[in-house]
């Protein structure tokens, strides 16, 4: 195997990490915020 | 004087990060590109490995950052077992993934370096396995912390664990020197080091854009965390779009 698929395996899977850290970091956040619009919502319905 | 107290205010702390968090993405981004061009398109190629050394312009870094993040993790930990602080624990649950992250990157890049210049993919070496007993600390600090009912319970069982194991890291750092060890010595250390002038600088222009972009996920991390645990305080419902 060339070098360059070491390489590639590496830089490619940090990249793949970064990103799916940073998706996963926006999910949680709407997902907070989803959770504080739900409970006010049924706070209101009461 | 910076009134710190002030700052440890979860509803503060909540605007603050939010500032700031956006400035250590784009610093990270900025000392990331510039690691990344000295690494990959000016800094020398390896007498003996030849290009497959450049693999260490993200092992080492994300190495260190594994290390050092989990001895934040735990002095954040010992903070909130001592002074029953909020927000350290929740600082705490906040580097967590970032820190297992990293973790995670320093043994696959371990690995894909590993097997060209050693044969393997993987060794039963005192570097690797205290790496991995990091990774599985972290995990167990996610577990635990997100076991019980009750936040506060869950930051109590996983500080205390995040304490016992931060007799790894010395075990980690150490383990090169301790061991008779596949795993090669350190190339820098408070001595000094052996690389060139321009790996070195690659090496430390990535850690530093690793170091920016912990910050800038552990303060984005840190909000939602505030927005979950602070959900039924009044602040956080006026946060919220007004209902129609």
């Amino acid at each position: 195997m060339s070098h360059a698929f070491y390489l590639w395996m590496s830089y490619g899977a940090t990249a793949v990490a970064v990103a799916a850290e940073i998706v996963l970091l926006r999910m949680r956040r709407a997902q907070a915020l989803a959770r504080v619009e739900e409970e006010k919502d049924l706070e209101a319905q009461d | 004087m910076i009134n710190f107290f002030y700052f440890a205010s979860p509803s503060t702390f909540y605007r603050l990060a939010g500032r700031l968090s956006p400035w250590f993405f784009a610093l990270a981004a900025i000392l990331g590109v510039a690691g990344l061009y000295l690494g990959l398109l000016v800094a020398p190629t390896d007498a003996q490995q030849g290009e497959v050394y450049r693999v260490i312009f993200i092992h080492v870094p994300a190495a260190w950052m594994s290390m050092f993040l989990y001895f934040v993790m735990a002095c954040y930990g010992a903070v909130s077992l001592t002074f029953n602080t909020r927000l350290a624990a929740m600082m705490a649950r906040a580097l967590a993934p970032t820190g297992a992250m990293f973790t995670f990157v320093a043994l696959w890049t371990g690995a894909f370096w590993g097997r060209p210049t050693w044969g393997t993919y993987w060794a039963n070496d005192a570097r690797m396995i205290s790496e991995l007993i990091l990774l599985f600390l972290y995990f167990g600090f996610m577990a635990l912390a997100n076991a019980f009912e009750d936040p506060r319970r869950g930051d109590r069982a996983a500080a205390l664990l995040a304490l016992i194991g931060l007799v790894n890291l010395p075990i980690i750092y150490f383990s090169v020197a301790w061991w008779n060890t596949l795993h090669q010595g350190s190339s820098v250390n408070f001595r000094g080091t052996s690389m060139h002038r321009t790996m070195l600088a690659a090496m430390l222009l990535m850690a530093l854009s690793f170091w920016m972009y912990s910050i800038g996920t552990a303060l984005t991390r840190v909000r939602a965390v505030i927005l979950e645990r602070e959900r039924r305080t009044h602040w956080v419902r006026e946060l919220a779009a007004p209902l129609p």
